[in-house]
């Protein structure tokens, strides 16, 4: 009885729009990673906002597993009809390569990328370099001696050092990590030397001075670090993949009506203008993108084609991105 | 002056006391039921309380945390099944006192001792967090490697009886924990393309098959035993014990501090830890250990608890989080607008002192709480076999649920079921199996990296084992351990170093 007050309600709210029986019961949002991570942290925080806006709850789960598969195909599996979202992180565009599964984000509806980590690279305080010029020529002069972290193949800081690669060829050790959370404690600690991580992990460290920043693999210098230098500066050939970075995004299954995706896609564009999660994600040194319709669809190829290749020239691909039709950068 | 303030904020405020008090009680019960974790229990209140005051959300927080890590042990001596795999030490010794008719004065001393031990974590959290926190960065992934092993040396107290049949259990573990998806390399184990196996066995669906479902399959065949009375005349227990088992209690919370301070290790293993600690050091307990010994209950209680402000060390003085919970707590900070990190006692000097005095606070509240309700809950012990059997099946199938939403993780609880009450069966321990999944991810994942870190050369590795003194101090704990229990010390160096003690 209540929820039929509740959707009259939100019906009269949005008499403007014809036809307003979206949503007209509770949405379900399935979170890919676990509870307290930081893919949770920004779903858990935008949500709140999506929901008034919509008037009605979204129930969050947490269904990890698999690199975040598990959730994606859960939400595959529904019905596409608007009340199932997938709320997730950049790891399913490579799972076609990484022959994880056969579906990624091309394959359903993006509601929108609400934010973009900005990637980086960080050293302990002790290592004999200060910028990535001087990491290059150190490296080389010491093949090897350099402790690298890494979050497994595929992950952010395999591709980073994949891109670095691509332009100039280095002998390092590399160390994985659960993630950029125990390597940036590991780097603390001494354990390794460099770490490619995102700026929201290792921005208080830095300012803190337990840690020093080498570059942002980013085509332009973050209001965030301003003094920190980019890239591009000592590797100018890596343009063509920036800007590139993790990314947290709402997604429906293809086949969703338009009216359910219009709706969707206008309640999170103002949930993330909402100025508490813009705070949130610039303390946590994210930047917001907000981006949906054609712009969230480039964005989400162009962040496709550039891993799959890296990592397919870098050779721990299982499959080739041509298989797949996915194009060159 | 100002700290003291700080400190006090969370006791003068009526609200933020009444919602300390709430998450306090809400987190024992949380913590008992298994499959409930406080993790899970505190990132749903995130979303909760995200339009709350900072302070209101953490009051509610902190309470939960306190409570859920003692409310574990409840289940694990009322009924064997630990709460959580930080009570698993708590059942061996927990469990037997239940079943003598003792099980209200098991509850009051682990409560007692739970607070001390708590009492003892916010202690060296707030004297000492700098310190300490520096020290535990400096764990080298070949110290963690030592570690674990040091953990695997536990098989030996935890199996009582057959050491042969205590190392196959173990060994199960160990096997059990290297299923799923490579930590390092993503390459698939034991999986058979299943994509349901890549996180591995679950460990929680794991313990409370083995705990919970074999102890109902094995009650079975009791069904018409005599129903054994509960003894609820004392509970709080007396000043002479708790004067007695003083020293070991703060024993195990140093061990919990410590351990709990470690960024990737908790209370599990802390636990185990201190169990296996005050086996060593007993001389001469009134009961055998694993046979309802005191000793066996306090010093994992103790030991989990102070792990506790252990946790909140690194997370306060650097923004690391020391184990799953505080991880989200740091998520819980960021979404109120704070920055924890290494700058967060610049910036938010208060939080440190505010934070002490809220778990101060909690630890309160758990002690209330924990000496309140027990008659009632020791009656649970009494209820007809016809009820409490099905309660408990029912109980192990909705914690396995909720450990992820999935039903997976039932299946693999009822399989371990079936499993643990055939051990039981044939006299092989259960708690190794448990040591050995946690243990395993551990080894596996340390010993990769301290090797890596050396480019593949042992030569390089055994020299930094020797040349490092927190490496050194691990391997002469091994040793230590070990050598213990060979027939060289125990017939001819024990009794001519200590005849005349």
């Amino acid at each position: 009885m209540k929820k039929i007050i509740l959707s009259t309600l939100a019906g009269l709210a949005l008499s403007s729009t014809a036809m307003a029986d979206f949503p007209n019961k509770d949405i379900q949002g399935i979170i890919q990673w676990g509870a307290g991570g930081s893919t949770d942290t920004v779903m858990r925080s935008v949500s709140p906002h999506a929901e008034e806006i919509l008037g009605t709850d979204i129930i969050l789960t947490n269904r990890t597993g698999g690199v975040g598969a598990i959730a994606t195909k859960y939400v595959n599996a529904k019905k596409a009809d608007g009340y199932t979202l997938l709320m997730g992180a950049e790891n399913p565009q490579m799972y076609k390569v990484l022959g994880l599964a056969d579906i990624d984000y091309s394959d359903m509806i993006p509601v929108n990328v609400l934010a973009r980590g900005i990637p980086m690279l960080v050293a302990q305080n002790d290592a004999p370099f200060n910028t990535m010029q001087e990491m290059i020529d150190y490296i080389k002069a010491n093949p090897g001696s350099v402790k690298v972290g890494s979050t497994g193949q595929g992950g952010l800081a395999s591709i980073v050092m994949a891109m670095i690669e691509s332009e100039v060829k280095l002998d390092v050790t590399t160390i994985p990590y659960n993630g950029d959370g125990p390597a940036l404690t590991a780097l603390q600690g001494g354990a390794i030397d460099v770490m490619p991580a995102v700026l929201g992990a290792a921005v208080q460290h830095i300012k803190a001075g337990r840690m020093k920043a080498i570059a942002l693999v980013d085509n332009q210098p973050s209001p965030v670090l301003p003094e920190v230098g980019i890239i591009t500066e000592a590797l100018p050939g890596l343009d063509k993949y920036l800007p590139y970075g993790p990314f947290f995004g709402v997604f429906v299954k293809q086949g969703t009506p338009d009216e359910a995706v219009a709706k969707l896609t206008d309640a999170f564009t103002k949930a993330a203008q909402a100025e508490d999660f813009q705070t949130l994600m610039n303390n946590r040194g994210y930047g917001i993108m907000n981006l949906s319709g054609q712009p969230a669809v480039d964005f989400l190829e162009n962040y496709r084609s550039v891993s799959s290749w890296l990592v397919h020239d870098a050779g721990f691909s299982k499959r080739s991105p041509e298989e797949f039709g996915i194009p060159r950068p | 002056m100002e700290a003291l303030n700080y400190f006090a904020l969370s006791w003068l405020s009526p609200e933020l006391l009444a919602l300390t008090a709430l998450g306090t009680f809400l987190g024992i019960y949380v913590g008992a039921i298994p499959g409930l974790s406080v993790t899970m229990a505190v990132s749903i209140l995130i979303s909760f309380t995200f339009s709350w005051d900072v302070n209101h959300a953490l009051c509610l927080m902190v309470g939960i945390f306190m409570g859920g890590v003692y409310g574990g042990s409840r289940t694990a001596i009322l009924l064997n099944i630990p709460g959580a795999p930080s009570a698993i030490a708590t059942a061996l010794d927990g469990y037997p006192l239940a079943k003598k008719g003792l099980a209200g004065e098991a509850i009051g001393l682990s409560t007692v001792m739970s607070v001390i031990g708590g009492f003892v974590g916010i202690f060296v959290l707030a004297i000492a967090a700098p310190t300490i926190s520096e020290f535990a960065i400096t764990f080298q992934p070949r110290d963690y490697l030592l570690l674990a092993i040091l953990g695997l040396t536990l098989v030996g107290s935890l199996s009582s009886g057959s050491l042969a049949k205590g190392l196959f259990a173990g060994a199960m573990g160990v096997l059990v924990g290297t299923v799923g998806l490579d930590p390092l390399t993503a390459e698939e184990r034991f999986t058979f393309g299943i994509i349901e196996l890549w996180d591995g066995i679950n460990v929680i669906a794991a313990m409370i098959g083995l705990f919970g479902v074999s102890e109902a399959l094995h009650q079975l065949h009791h069904l018409d035993k005599a129903i054994i009375k509960q003894k609820i005349s004392r509970i709080i227990p007396p000043w002479a014990d708790v004067r007695r088992f003083l020293p070991l209690s703060i024993q195990s919370s140093f061990i919990g501090v410590i351990i709990g301070a470690l960024p990737g290790t908790g209370g599990d293993i802390a636990a185990l830890m201190a169990y296996d600690q005050a086996k060593r050091s007993t001389k001469k307990p009134e009961v055998p250990f694993g046979q309802g010994a005191k000793e066996g209950l306090i010093a994992p209680e103790a030991a989990n608890n102070a792990a506790v402000g252990g946790a909140y060390i690194p997370m306060l003085t650097l923004g690391i989080p020391g184990d799953a919970v505080t991880a989200v707590f740091i998520g819980a900070l960021f979404i109120h607008g704070l920055n924890p990190g290494p700058l967060l006692l610049i910036e938010q000097p208060h939080m440190f002192w505010f934070t002490v005095g809220n778990l101060t606070l909690a630890n309160i509240f758990v002690l209330i709480f924990g000496l309140t309700g027990i008659r009632i809950f020791s009656k649970l012990v009494e209820c007809p076999k016809g009820v409490l059997i099905p309660l408990i099946l029912l109980l192990s199938v909705v914690g396995a649920y909720a450990i992820n939403n999935s039903v997976v993780d039932v299946w693999w609880m009822l399989a371990f079921g079936v499993l643990g009450y055939f051990m039981r069966l044939y006299n092989y321990p259960i708690g190794p199996v448990i040591l050995g999944v946690i243990l395993s991810k551990l080894i596996d994942e340390n010993w990769r990296r301290a090797i890596l870190s050396e480019r593949g050369d042992m030569g390089q590795f055994f020299a930094n084992l020797f040349s490092s003194p927190l490496s050194s101090v691990l391997l002469a704990a091994i040793v230590f351990a070990l050598f213990t229990q060979t027939p060289l010390w125990t017939r001819w160096l024990k009794p001519k170093l200590f005849s005349k003690v």
